[in-house]
C-alpha cells in the first residue's frame, strides 16, 4: 500500500507544488480519490489547525497549507464527480461589501472544501445582491460570510436582509465569521451559524445541512 | 489636541500614576461622521463638516482625550493611494482601497511615492491647514503625524492573502517590497511634521503586525517597525487591535511607548508582556459593549476593568481599538464617568 504521509506532510509544510504531485502519483497509482481526501489531506488541515490553535502556526502558515490542500484537491475533485460522488452540500463564499481581506473565506473555502462540500467562491467586496445571485443560480443552501473590520460588519446584516427581500431567506443556512465577529453579532443579526475558526467551519457547515 | 492633553499623556507615559486615570478614544471616520449627523463622504469631501464634527465630539465630552485629534484621513485609502491603488468611496460607506498588485512579480515596478503630490496626501495636509488657524483658536493643536504601517499598505497593494505568504515564500522580494513602502512612510510622516511644526508624535496603525509569527514579525514587523518610530518625536503611538502577543515584547525596543490593542487580551497580560514599559491604551471590548451595550452595561463592564488592573501606572483607560460605529453618546457618557468615578 503506498505511503501517503508525504502527502499529509506536504500540506503541512505548504508546498503546494509537493502536495500537487504526490496526489498525482497516487491517483496514477489507483489510490481512491475520497481516500486521498478523507485520509489524508482532511487530517492535514486539522492538524494545522491544531497547530494555529497552540500558537505554532500563524496565519501565513495557515494560507499556504490550505493553499496546498486546494492545489492537490483540483485534481482530486473531477474523478469525485465524475465518480458520481456527490459533494456534502454547496456553500456560496466571500468577503462582505467593502472588505478586501481574504483570508478568512481562503481559509475557510478550503476547510469546506475538504470537508466535502462544493465551494463558489465569490471573492472580496461582494455586495448581498450578488450573493443572493449565487445561491439562486447554484442552488446553493449555505452561504458563508466573511468580514475582517469592524466597519464591514453591517454588510453580513445587510446581506441576509437581501435573503429576506429576494424571499429566499428560508431557503438557506447562513454561517458569519471573522475576526472581529462573535457569536453574538451573529445572533443580534439573525445569522443561522457562527465560527470562531476556520477549523470549525466544515464541522458547522454539517451541523446546519443536516 | 489641548496643551492640558497633551501633558497628561506625556504624565501617563513617564510613569506618574493620574487620578483619576485619564481616558482617551481614537475616533475618526467609521464612528465620527454618523454620530455627528453626517454621511461619511460628506466627512470626508467637506472639510467644514469634518471640523465641525470634531468640534462637537470635542465639545461633548471634554473629559476624554481623543486621538489622534482632528484626524485628516480617507480612512485606508490614504497611503494605499500614493502608490496608485484605486480608492472607492460611497455615500455612507468606510472607504477602501483596492488591490494594486496583481501578481507578487509586480511587486517589483512598485516606485516610493512622493508624499507632497501623490494620492490623496495633499489633501490630507491641506484640509488640516485650511482648519489649522480655527483648531488653534480654539485651544488645540495638530500633534500627531499619522499613517498606516508598512504590512497594512503592503497588504492592500497585494492583498492581504498573497503578501502574507509571500512573506514565507519570496522573503527577499518581500523585504525589497516593505523597504520601499517604509523609505515611503518615514518621509510621509516627515512631512507631516515639516507642515505642522506643532507635531510631537507618531501614530502608525497597523494590524497586519498581529497576524504572522514571532519569526516572521522580527524579520518583516520589528525592523520596519523601528524605522518608522525613528523620528525624534516625544510620542510614539502603535494600534494594532489583531492578536499581539507576538510583537508586545519588541515594542519598546521598536521606539512604541503608547500602544492600543484589542480587547482579546487583557491589561494585565499586555503590561507583562510588554515589560511595564510601555503605555497601555484599552481595552472595554468596542462593538459589544461600548457601541452595542446599554448604558449600565458599559458602567458594569468598565467597573470590572478597572478593578481588574493590578497596575494603574501607564494605563489610559479606552475602547479595544477604535471608537467603533454606532457608538452612543450616552455610553461614552457612561465609560468616562464610571472612570472618573472609580478611579480617583
Amino acid at each position: 500500500m503506498q505511503d501517503l504521509s508525504p502527502l499529509h506532510q506536504a500540506i503541512l509544510n505548504g508546498d503546494a507544488k509537493a502536495a500537487k504531485a504526490i496526489t498525482e502519483q497516487a491517483l496514477a497509482a489507483g489510490v481512491d480519490p475520497v481516500k486521498l481526501v478523507q485520509e489524508n489531506m482532511v487530517p492535514a488541515m486539522s492538524e494545522v489547525g491544531q497547530k494555529f490553535e497552540c500558537n505554532e502556526y500563524f496565519v501565513p502558515e495557515l494560507l499556504l497549507a490550505a493553499r496546498a490542500m486546494k492545489a492537490a484537491l483540483e485534481l482530486v475533485r473531477p474523478l469525485l464527480v465524475a465518480g458520481g460522488i456527490e459533494p456534502i452540500g454547496r456553500v456560496v463564499i466571500g468577503t462582505v461589501k467593502g472588505d478586501m481581506h481574504d483570508i478568512g473565506k481562503n481559509l475557510v473555502s478550503a476547510m469546506l472544501e475538504g470537508g466535502g462540500f462544493e465551494v463558489i467562491d465569490l471573492g472580496v467586496n461582494v455586495p448581498p445582491d450578488r450573493f443572493v445571485a449565487a445561491v439562486k443560480e447554484k442552488n446553493a443552501k449555505i452561504v458563508a460570510l466573511s468580514a475582517l473590520l469592524t466597519t464591514t460588519m453591517p454588510s453580513m446584516k445587510a446581506t441576509i436582509d437581501a435573503f429576506k427581500e429576494a424571499g429566499i431567506r428560508e431557503q438557506v443556512k447562513i454561517l458569519i465569521g471573522g475576526a472581529p465577529v462573535t457569536q453574538r453579532y451573529a445572533d443580534e443579526i439573525g445569522a443561522d451559524g457562527y465560527s470562531d475558526s476556520a477549523a470549525n467551519a466544515a464541522g458547522l457547515a454539517r451541523q446546519v445541512s443536516s | 489636541m489641548t496643551d492640558r492633553e497633551w501633558q497628561t499623556l506625556l504624565a501617563v507615559i513617564r510613569g506618574e500614576q493620574l487620578r483619576p486615570l485619564p481616558t482617551a478614544f481614537i475616533i475618526d471616520s467609521p464612528w465620527l461622521p454618523n454620530w455627528a449627523g453626517h454621511t461619511i463622504l460628506d466627512y470626508l469631501s467637506n472639510g467644514n463638516i469634518w471640523f465641525q464634527a470634531h468640534q462637537k465630539a470635542l465639545s461633548t465630552f471634554p473629559k476624554t482625550i481623543f486621538l489622534p485629534g482632528f484626524w485628516s484621513e480617507y480612512g485606508l485609502c490614504t497611503e494605499p493611494s500614493a502608490f496608485g491603488a484605486v480608492s472607492s468611496f460611497e455615500e455612507d460607506a468606510f472607504p477602501f482601497a483596492k488591490r494594486l498588485l496583481p501578481t507578487i512579480e509586480s511587486v517589483d515596478t512598485v516606485e516610493k511615492p512622493n508624499p507632497r503630490t501623490d494620492g490623496l496626501l495633499p489633501l490630507v495636509i491641506k484640509r488640516l491647514k485650511h482648519a489649522q488657524p480655527e483648531i488653534e483658536k480654539s485651544g488645540h493643536k495638530i500633534r500627531f503625524a499619522v499613517a498606516r504601517g508598512p504590512l497594512n499598505i503592503a497588504s492592500f497593494l497585494m492583498g492581504t492573502s498573497e503578501f502574507l505568504m509571500a512573506l514565507k515564500t519570496d522573503a527577499a522580494r518581500m523585504h525589497r517590497f516593505l523597504k520601499v513602502i517604509t523609505d515611503f512612510l518615514v518621509e510621509w510622516l516627515a512631512w507631516q511634521r515639516e507642515c505642522f511644526p506643532s507635531i510631537d508624535g507618531i501614530l502608525v496603525l497597523d494590524d497586519l503586525m498581529g497576524f504572522v509569527g514571532k519569526d516572521d514579525f522580527v524579520e518583516f514587523g520589528l525592523p520596519y517597525l523601528k524605522r518608522v518610530f525613528a523620528a525624534d518625536v516625544s510620542l510614539k503611538f502603535f494600534h494594532n487591535d489583531a492578536p499581539a502577543k507576538v510583537c508586545a515584547p519588541f515594542l519598546a525596543e521598536a521606539g512604541i511607548n503608547l500602544f492600543n490593542f484589542g480587547f482579546q487580551h487583557t491589561l494585565n497580560d499586555m503590561k507583562e508582556w510588554t515589560g511595564g514599559k510601555i503605555t497601555l491604551l484599552g481595552n472595554l471590548p468596542p462593538r459589544d459593549v461600548l457601541a452595542k451595550g446599554t448604558p449600565e452595561q458599559v458602567r458594569d463592564e468598565t467597573i470590572i476593568l478597572i478593578n481588574q488592573l493590578k497596575d494603574r501606572s501607564r494605563i489610559i483607560l479606552s475602547a479595544g481599538g477604535g471608537m467603533p460605529p454606532g457608538t452612543p453618546t450616552q455610553n461614552i457618557a457612561a465609560f468616562i464617568k464610571t472612570v472618573e468615578e472609580f478611579t480617583k
